[in-house]
């Protein structure tokens, strides 16, 4: 990460103080100080992370293994149709996916974890599938040469430096989710959209800000969280010879 | 070359667009704006409203399906002239008045609210004779085998087994002065927070039906109840004030075109409990057209 | 009811919020195009300010829409302007930027120097250059980020119904309200196969503007 976007951060950090002055005025900190309200507030908040971390953790595991699935030799003359469709899958809308689950599963958080779960597989299977096709064949050939079997080219050559395309599936997919979760409330999952949409049809700015911050720092705490992730876990050659 | 004609489509395009708007922005001499909330009721009194208007050369636009707060400020702000609001809620969500005499009769808090907002240049036209309450909901069965009629009994219930209630509402419900936590104080209960579900307006009713909460708040006149097979608990204690809608109108607006008066009052002659839950069912159970439901309504009752 | 008994009956209204759908996406990207087509143009020349748009406009990304709703409807109710079009609009052109301003960004940065060379050779102004031979090479990468921004935009603009903007997303928040199955699935339908078609059509448009010379 450069110093210009480390330091685009801290000004953002800066103007969110700014932005409590703001709040202020609005109520918001009113809000927030008043215990009964602030338990509610966390327990939408763990609500909100329920949805989230468990279609995550779903969507991890079987995107990871179906972009594998597909990049395995048998299977690879599929590749082009299967990222195909994926993509034509990522354009439907979050709102559209969590409407048409809920006709099929009924309201509640299971439904709203489901439909989650297959928006955020997407991504994460497009970019494993992607990320290992683009690992160059030439270093594949030299694994071979010395005698890997194909498991361990797998797990030595080519997901290591998949990892990072695999990394930012991972995180489009996180950003996108905490956002749809956001909207979960709307078929009756709770989670941080219940204070965002009674604030809107109550005009109540201060549940509103109080439902929508949260939200905004999940997303970016999610989206760095990831990146350090990445800084961590990729070995340092193949971080640098991106 | 290429930059000219971009340039120049670009400005075309945004004409186009700015002309093409779907609502109507220019001010035009009988156009009314009719507002709404968000439950169905609210959908068939504005199109009923509509229908009158435009048999009468009117043209009316509807901003149907926001919450109470959002339509009644729309309304003081002059975004929309005129929507349907209830006599009870104007009494004590939007006046904070508590007097238990005035609002469980239909007239005085009429009257009252009539008066109340004709000095914030509103006028109540003629009210519509039903009276759409809150109510508290449980399955038939429920109610049956636990013995709970009435809402005396369903807070003694809570009372002594807390863990067997969860109750299904909507925000606006909890947060107003004629909502849930006001009703728990008069029937001297106190339903643990963990047991009360907010969900957004109309999920009340399918989490009741599917077993996902043991009772649920609903709208009485709503279609949904009788065809759920649900049951409403009695208010013993009259905690609920009445709920009698009635267009209420910009005075600007009125004194502009007075025959509105006129025009809408077969609604308030014509428009009973029946009907209306009958008008409802049609739109919520057998999901007909609102337009559809209300136009045959009028022709049934030699209206239009 | 089922979905076929529900659009018979419901074509016109599912044709009008069909058409304030594509309105509210069109109109937000014509407006970010204005914006984003100059500033990525700009950012070319100007490389300090690339990181600074380009993580303005990615930090815009990461917020999601409802909260961006949430946020500028207190802002614009001042004006008297907090629910409507007005404020889907203002969140739709915001979400449009990054694709736009960073596809016309990447596509100009792009442009085989040796071209510029050529025409720089051809004694071409830095006007002329751009014109006719940075822009057209650029066509395709920005229609592809004009491609991301229409599709994400026609999401956003079905979360909007529920700030009062009007679009297919009504049926999906009226249908949800009223338990209605067929109306809740004409708009969750409605707005995908907008989405599917629109990606489709503008995959076409790309590989039909790209200079031919390009496609070799």
């Amino acid at each position: 990460m450069s110093t210009t976007t480390k330091g685009y951060r801290f000004f953002l950090l800066a103007l969110f103080f700014i932005m409590g002055i703001g709040a202020e005025r609005v109520g918001l900190i009113e809000y927030y100080s008043d215990p009964w309200e602030q338990e509610y507030v966390l327990f939408l908040v763990r609500q909100h992370l329920h949805l989230v971390l468990i279609s995550m953790g779903m969507a991890i595991v079987t995107g990871l293994a179906a972009g594998i699935f597909v990049s395995r030799k048998k299977f690879k003359k599929y590749a082009g149709i299967v990222m195909y469709v994926i993509g034509l899958g990522q354009t439907i809308p979050s709102l559209a996916v969590l409407a048409i689950v809920m006709s099929f599963l009924g309201i509640g958080s299971k439904p709203a974890i489901f439909a989650l779960f297959i928006y955020s597989t997407l991504p994460i299977a497009r970019n494993t599938l992607a990320g290992i096709l683009s690992v160059s064949p030439a270093i594949i050939d030299a694994a071979k040469g010395i005698g890997m079997t194909p498991r361990k080219i797998l797990f030595q050559i080519e997901l290591p430096n998949a990892m990072n395309v695999i990394l930012t599936g991972i995180r489009v997919a996180l950003v996108i989710n905490i956002g749809t979760a956001a909207l979960g409330y709307l078929i009756g999952a709770g989670g941080l959209g219940d204070l965002i949409f009674t604030g809107i049809n109550l005009m109540q700015t201060d549940k509103l800000l109080a439902g929508a911050l949260p939200v905004i720092l999940l997303a970016l705490i999610g989206d760095y969280l990831i990146e350090l992730i990445g800084v961590i876990i990729i070995p340092k050659g193949i971080r640098l010879a991106d | 070359m290429q930059k000219k004609v971009s340039c120049c489509v670009v400005a075309i395009a945004l004409v186009c667009a700015c002309l093409l708007v779907p609502d109507s922005l220019l001010a035009q001499d009988k156009k009314i704006t009719i507002g709404g909330k968000n439950f169905t009721e609210q959908y068939i009194l504005p199109e009923l409203a509509k229908l009158l208007l435009e048999k009468h050369g009117f043209d009316v636009e509807l901003r149907t399906g926001v919450g109470t707060a959002i339509a009644r400020q729309s309304l003081e702000n002059k975004q929309i002239d005129m929507y349907f609001e209830y006599t009870g809620t104007a009494y004590t969500v939007f006046y904070n008045q508590e007097d238990i005499a005035i609002m469980t009769d239909p007239v005085k808090v009429y009257e009252w609210v009539k008066e109340a907002d004709a000095e914030k240049g509103l006028v109540w036209l003629d009210p519509v004779d039903f009276n759409n309450t809150y109510t508290i909901m449980m399955r038939k069965e429920d109610s049956e085998q636990l013995g709970v009629k009435s809402i005396s009994d369903f807070g003694r219930h809570v009372e002594k087994k807390p863990d067997d209630i969860t109750f299904a509402l909507e925000a606006e419900f909890w947060e107003r002065p004629d909502g849930f936590r006001a009703l728990m104080e008069l029937y001297e209960f106190q339903m643990p927070v963990r047991a009360v579900k907010r969900m957004d307006m109309g999920l009340t009713y399918l989490a009741l039906r599917n077993n996902q909460v043991t009772s649920a708040m609903g709208f009485a006149t709503d279609g949904r109840i009788a065809a759920f097979d649900l049951v409403n608990l009695d208010d013993d204690k009259n905690f609920f004030p009445v709920y009698n809608p009635a267009p209420v109108v910009r005075k600007e607006v009125l004194d502009k075109h007075p025959e509105i008066r006129e025009i809408l009052k077969p609604l308030a002659e014509n428009l009973d409990t029946d009907s209306m839950q009958r008008l409802n069912a049609d739109v919520d159970v057998e999901h007909k057209d609102v337009t559809s439901v209300a136009k045959q309504w009028l022709k049934d009752k030699k209206l239009l | 009811m089922d979905l076929l008994t529900f659009l018979d009956q419901n074509l016109s209204r599912t044709f009008f919020l069909l058409w304030e759908h594509v309105w509210l996406v069109a109109l937000s990207l014509v407006i970010a195009m204005c914006i984003g087509v100059p500033l990525g143009v700009l950012i070319t020349k100007k490389k300090e300010l690339a990181q600074k748009v380009l993580g303005g406009a990615n930090i815009i990304m990461t917020v999601p829409s409802i909260a961006l709703f949430g946020l500028m409807l207190p802002v614009l109710a001042l004006v008297g302007h907090g629910l409507g079009k007005v404020p889907a609009v203002i969140a739709l052109v915001l979400y449009s930027l990054l694709p736009i301003i960073r596809n016309t960004y990447i596509a100009i940065k792009n442009v085989d120097p040796a071209l510029v060379d050529a025409g720089k050779g051809m004694g071409m102004t830095k006007w002329q250059l751009l014109r006719e031979v940075e822009i057209p090479l650029a066509v395709p990468v920005i229609l592809a980020g004009l491609k991301t921004a229409a599709v994400m935009n026609i999401g956003i603009a079905a979360i909007a119904a529920y700030v009062g903007a009007g679009g297919l997303g009504v049926f999906i928040q009226q249908g949800i309200a009223r338990s209605h199955e067929a109306m809740i699935l004409t708009g969750a339908l409605g707005v995908s196969l907008l989405a599917v078609f629109v990606d489709l059509g503008m995959s076409s448009l790309e590989r039909l503007l790209t200079p031919k010379g390009l496609k070799i």
